[in-house]
C-alpha cells in the first residue's frame, strides 16, 4: 500500500443483512487478493458467498464495510459506485445471455463506444478464446450448456475488465462436462492472467480451480489460504469436516500429547490441563490390522476401484474410516485393531478451534 | 412368461411412438371445418363479377384500406405504449397500491368496446353530451373539448378496451425475467435506463409482439365501435353491404381483402418473431427487485388511476348509475323486462347458452389439434395447428358473410337457427382454445402416461384417469376464454341471429342505437359482470389475482 502497488482487491469489514432476516448473509468478511490471482469461495449454500460476490459487483448495498479495486474506493459509508462503472466482469450462475442478441452481439455488449472494426476484431479474438468462431451468429437458445457457459465467459472477459467474478459458473453442466470444461476455463483465465474470485459449494471445485480458498460458514469467512493449508491445516473443525470429510476423534490432552481411543498422539497441544479436545482423522490417517482382541470391528466395506474405504466401528461407538489397497479384502464384522498411521501432524480442534497440528 | 410380460410393457411405447391415423384424420376434419368458410370468402371475392371489383377499385377500397390500417396502428402503438407502461409499472415497481392494480389494470376486458364507447359518447358527445352541457352551466359559455366522433375518438375507445391484451401478455413477460439477465447489463457497463431499452424491452419482444397482434386483430374486426363513432373501416363497410344494401358481392369482396390483411399481419408477426425465441427455461429463476419510483410516485399513481377510471371505474359507475334510473322509472323498467313477446330472461338465457355450447365445442374441437401438434410434432400436425388459429384473423363479419352464403346454398335446414350463431363463435374464438389445450399438453409429461400403463391401466382408461385430470385445468382455461370472447361478440351475432333471437350484447345494441340508455344500462351491466367472472377465473390462474 505505502509502495503504491495496490491489492487487486481489498475487502475490509463487509457486513450485510437482508431485510427481517435473522442472520447476516455476510457478517464483517475481509480479505484481499492479488493481481493473477484465483480466489475460491466456498462454503454450504445460504452462507453468503453469492452475497459477497454481489456485493463486490454492485448488485447489492452492503450495511457497512469498504471495497476497494487497484486502489480505488467502489463501496464505502460514503460512496457507492454503481454496477456500470466498476470495471468488473460476472459471469452468472444461469449465464444470463441475453435472448435477443446472437453469440456475437452478446460478447460485443460490453464494448461500447469502440469502432465497429476494433469491436469485431475484439468479438472474434474472444470467441476464438473458446473456440466458438463458428457459432457467432447463433442464437443462445441454439447453443448447448457447455456452448453457453463458454460465451457468457467470453462477454465478461472481453471489456477487460480488473476483476472477473463467477458465480456458481460450473452448476447447470453435466458432471462430465463440468469437469472439461473447468479444465478449459482455468486454462484461459490462467492464460490471460485474469483476476478471479469464483463462487462453489463444490469442494473438489474449490481445491481444482483456486489459487486460494475462503471458506464461509452462516456469513462468516472462517479460513483462508492455498488449497494445502485449508486441506492439511484446517483453522476450525467446520473447514475439516468441510473440505475434508474428516472422522473426529474425541481425545483427551496429556503431558505427552493427546489420548485417544486408537493410543496415544503425540504431539504438542497448545490447550493446557486434562480438556476434551477432537482430533480429526482422514481415512488415509487411519489403518488397522486383524486382531482378536482389537479395539473395534469392521462395519462396512466401500468398494472404491483403486482401494477399498473400510468403516470401522470403535468399541467406544466412535466410527473411523481407512483406506486399505484394493486387493486386501476383509470380512465385515471382523475384529481388528485400529491405529494412527498418519506420518504428519495431525489437527487438533478445542471447541472448534485448531490447537494443534497442521 | 417372462418375456411375453416385458414385451407387453414395451408395447404402449411403440404405439405412442407412432401417430395414430384416427387422430389425424379428427384433426384433419376439424382442419377442414375451419378452413371451408376461409376459403369461400376467396373463392366468392375473386369470382365477383369484374364491374364490382372495378366499382370498389374506383371509389370506396382505398379510403377503407386507410381508414382500417391507420386505426389500427394509431391503437396498437396506443396500446402497446398505455399496456406495457402499466405492466411495468404494476410489475416491477413500487407503484403505491401495487397490489390492487395488478388485477384490476386487466378488468376492462370484460367490456366490450362499444358498450365503453356508448358511455364515453353520451358524456363527452359534442351537443348534448353530459359533460360539455355540465361545463357550460359552470362557465356560461360552451367550452370546447375533444369529440369522441370520428378517428382519435375510435382510436382511444379502443385503446382503452385492448390494451389489457398488451398488459396481459408482457406483464406476464416481466414476471418470468431472470434477474440475472439486467444484472449482466449492468455489470456490462449499462445504467439501468439504458438496460430496460436495450435488454429488457428487446427481451420481452415476444410477449410484445403477442400483444400488439392481438390488438391489430382486435381492430380489423371490430364493428360496434366505429358504427358508433361512425368511422369507416373494412368491417363496418361489409356490415353495411351485408345488412343494407345487400350487395353480397361487394361484401365478398371487401372481405376478401379484409381477411387478406388481417393474414398478412399475423405472417408478419410470425416473421417478426423469426429465429430470436426467448422461451429460455433454466434453474435459479430469481425476481428482479423493484425498482423504487422515487418522486416519479405520485405522477405514476395518477397516470394509472386515469387509465383505470377512463376504462372501467367510470363506464361501471355510468351502467350502475343509469341501471338505477331504469329501475326506478316504471316505464323504463316495464320495457327492460319485457320488449314485445321476449323478456329479460331470455336474453340472458340465448346469451348463456350460445356462449357456453360455443365454449364447449371449441374446446372439444381443439383436443385433436392439441395431441397431434404436442405429442406428434411434425410439419403436418404443425400446418394443422398454424391453420386452426387462422380464425383470429378472420372478422365477425366475415363469418357471418361467409356462412350466410354457405349454409344458404349447402345446409338450408340450419339457416336461421341459432346453431349458425354458434358455429360462427366456434370458427372465430377456436384459435384461443387450441392455444389453450396445446400450452395444457405440453405441460404434461409423456411419462405419467406411460407410469400409468406401466401400472396396468389401458390407453382408455389412463386417458380418464390421469391425462384428462391434468389437462382440465388448461382447457376450461381454454373454454372460459372462448366464453368471455363469445359473450361479447355483436356483428356475427347481428347478422346470423334468426328473427327475435336476442342476445344480451345484441339487446344492448339495438337499444343503444335507439337511444334508450337507461334501458339498455341493465343488460349492458349484466353482460359485463358475466364475462368478469371468467376473466377472474383466467387471471386466478395467471396468479395475478392473489
Amino acid at each position: 500500500m505505502t509502495t503504491g502497488i495496490y491489492a487487486a482487491l481489498e475487502v475490509q469489514h463487509l457486513t450485510k443483512r437482508f431485510f427481517n432476516a435473522q442472520y447476516s448473509a455476510v457478517s464483517d468478511v475481509s480479505f484481499e487478493i492479488e493481481n493473477g490471482e484465483m480466489l475460491a469461495l466456498v462454503g454450504p449454500s445460504g452462507c453468503g458467498k453469492t452475497t459477497t460476490l454481489r456485493l463486490i459487483a454492485g448488485l447489492e448495498r452492503p450495511d457497512s464495510g469498504l471495497i476497494r479495486l487497484r486502489g480505488q474506493v467502489l463501496t464505502s459509508e460514503t460512496k457507492f459506485v454503481p454496477p456500470e462503472r466498476r470495471g468488473i466482469g460476472m459471469v452468472f450462475q444461469d449465464h444470463a445471455l441475453f435472448p435477443h442478441l446472437t453469440v456475437f452481439e452478446n460478447v460485443a455488449f460490453g464494448l461500447r463506444g469502440r469502432k465497429p472494426a476494433e469491436v469485431r476484431l475484439a468479438v472474434s479474438e474472444m470467441l476464438h478464446l473458446v473456440g466458438m468462431d463458428s457459432l457467432a451468429s447463433r442464437y443462445p437458445h441454439e447453443l448447448s450448456g457447455g456452448e453457453r457457459q463458454r460465451v457468457a465467459l467470453v462477454r465478461a472477459l472481453a471489456p477487460r475488465p480488473a476483476l472477473l467474478l463467477l458465480d456458481e459458473p460450473f452448476s447447470s453442466l453435466d458432471a462430465d462436462l463440468r469437469r472439461e470444461v473447468r479444465e478449459q476455463v482455468r486454462g484461459i483465465l490462467k492464460s490471460i492472467h485474469a483476476t478471479v474470485i469464483f463462487v462453489t459449494h463444490d469442494q473438489e471445485e474449490a481445491l481444482y480451480m483456486g489459487d486460494r480458498l475462503a471458506v464461509y460458514q452462516r456469513g462468516c469467512l472462517e479460513q483462508i489460504g492455498t488449497p494445502e493449508e485449508i486441506f492439511h491445516s484446517s483453522a476450525t473443525r467446520f473447514v475439516a469436516e468441510f473440505m475434508g470429510n474428516s472422522d473426529f476423534l474425541q481425545g483427551k490432552v496429556v503431558p505427552e500429547g493427546v489420548r485417544t481411543a486408537v493410543g496415544l498422539l503425540s504431539q504438542p497441544v497448545s490447550a493446557n490441563g486434562f480438556r476434551p479436545v477432537e482430533v480429526a482423522l482422514r481415512a488415509d490417517d487411519v489403518d488397522f490390522e486383524l486382531d482378536e482382541n482389537g479395539n473395534a470391528i469392521i462395519s462396512e466395506r466401500f468398494f472404491r476401484g483403486a482401494f477399498n474405504l473400510y468403516r470401522l466401528r470403535l468399541d467406544s461407538g466412535q466410527v473411523l474410516h481407512a483406506f486399505k489397497e484394493h486387493t486386501v479384502i476383509l470380512p465385515v464384522g471382523a475384529r481388528v485393531r485400529a491405529y494412527i498411521s498418519a506420518g504428519h501432524p495431525l489437527v487438533v480442534f478445542h471447541e472448534g478451534r485448531a490447537v494443534s497440528g497442521g | 412368461m417372462q418375456l411375453t410380460q416385458i414385451t407387453r410393457l414395451t408395447l404402449p411405447r411403440w404405439n405412442s411412438a407412432r401417430t395414430s391415423p384416427r387422430l389425424i384424420f379428427a384433426a384433419g376434419l376439424v382442419a377442414l371445418f375451419v378452413a371451408v368458410p376461409l376459403v369461400y370468402i376467396f373463392i366468392r371475392a375473386l369470382a365477383a363479377e369484374p364491374e364490382a371489383w372495378q366499382r370498389l377499385l374506383q371509389t370506396r377500397l382505398w379510403k377503407l384500406l386507410g381508414n382500417t390500417l391507420a386505426l389500427a396502428l394509431a391503437v396498437t402503438g396506443g396500446a402497446l405504449a398505455t399496456g406495457v407502461s402499466l405492466a411495468w409499472l404494476a410489475e416491477r415497481t413500487d407503484l403505491p397500491g401495487r397490489g390492487i392494480f395488478r388485477g384490476i389494470l386487466a378488468l376492462p376486458l370484460a367490456i366490450p368496446a362499444y358498450i365503453g364507447g356508448i358511455v364515453h359518447l353520451t358524456l363527452l358527445r359534442p351537443s348534448g353530451g353530459f359533460i360539455p352541457q355540465a361545463l357550460e352551466a359552470i362557465f356560461g359559455q360552451p367550452v370546447p373539448l375533444p369529440s369522441p366522433i370520428g378517428f382519435w375518438g375510435a382510436a382511444f375507445i379502443l385503446t382503452l378496451f385492448t390494451y389489457p391484451y398488451v398488459y396481459l401478455l408482457s406483464g406476464a413477460a416481466f414476471r418470468r425475467l431472470h434477474a440475472s439477465l439486467e444484472e449482466a447489463a449492468r455489470t456490462l457497463g449499462r445504467t439501468p435506463w439504458q438496460t430496460l431499452w436495450q435488454v429488457t424491452l428487446p427481451a420481452l419482444r415476444p410477449g410484445l409482439m403477442a400483444g400488439a397482434l392481438l390488438v391489430a386483430l382486435d381492430v380489423l374486426a371490430e364493428y360496434g365501435t366505429v358504427a358508433l363513432l361512425r368511422y369507416e373501416t373494412f368491417s363496418s363497410a361489409i356490415f353495411i353491404q351485408l345488412s343494407g344494401r345487400y350487395d353480397r358481392a361487394a361484401a365478398s369482396i371487401l372481405s376478401g381483402v379484409l381477411v387478406s390483411l388481417a393474414i398478412f399481419i399475423l405472417w408478419a408477426e410470425l416473421r417478426l418473431q423469426g429465429r430470436a425465441r426467448f422461451t429460455q427455461v433454466e434453474s435459479n429463476w430469481r425476481p428482479a427487485p423493484l425498482a423504487s419510483l422515487g418522486k416519479w410516485r405520485l405522477p405514476a399513481f395518477t397516470l394509472v388511476l386515469l387509465v383505470i377510471s377512463a376504462s372501467l371505474l367510470v363506464p361501471m359507475a355510468v351502467l350502475v348509475i343509469w341501471s338505477v334510473r331504469s329501475f326506478l322509472d316504471p316505464q323504463a323498467l316495464a320495457a327492460v323486462f319485457r320488449t314485445g313477446t321476449v323478456g329479460f330472461g331470455s336474453f340472458v338465457w340465448n346469451s348463456l347458452w350460445t356462449s357456453s355450447l360455443a365454449a364447449a365445442a371449441a374446446v372439444a374441437l381443439s383436443l385433436p389439434i392439441a395431441l397431434l401438434s404436442i405429442r406428434h410434432p411434425g410439419r403436418i400436425s404443425q400446418f394443422i395447428s398454424r391453420f386452426c388459429q387462422v380464425g383470429y384473423a378472420i372478422p365477425g363479419v366475415v363469418i357471418a358473410l361467409s356462412l350466410v352464403l354457405l349454409v344458404n346454398r349447402t345446409m338450408p335446414f340450419l339457416y336461421a337457427t341459432p346453431f349458425v350463431v354458434v358455429i360462427a363463435y366456434v370458427l372465430r374464438h377456436m384459435p384461443q382454445a387450441v392455444r389453450s389445450s396445446e400450452s395444457a399438453f405440453s405441460q404434461l409429461s409423456p411419462s405419467l402416461e406411460e407410469a400409468a400403463r406401466n401400472l396396468g391401466r389401458t390407453s382408455v382408461q389412463t386417458f380418464f384417469q390421469v391425462t384428462l385430470p391434468l389437462v382440465a385445468p388448461g382447457l376450461l382455461a381454454g373454454g372460459a376464454l372462448v366464453f368471455l370472447t363469445s359473450l361479447k361478440e355483436l356483428p356475427a351475432t347481428l347478422l346470423l341471429r334468426p328473427a327475435g333471437f336476442d342476445t344480451l350484447a345484441v339487446r344492448v345494441w339495438i337499444w343503444a342505437v335507439d337511444g334508450f340508455y337507461m334501458q339498455a344500462a341493465p343488460a349492458a351491466l349484466f353482460l359485463v359482470l358475466a364475462a368478469a367472472l371468467p376473466l377472474s377465473f383466467l387471471l386466478r390462474r395467471e396468479q395475478i389475482f392473489r
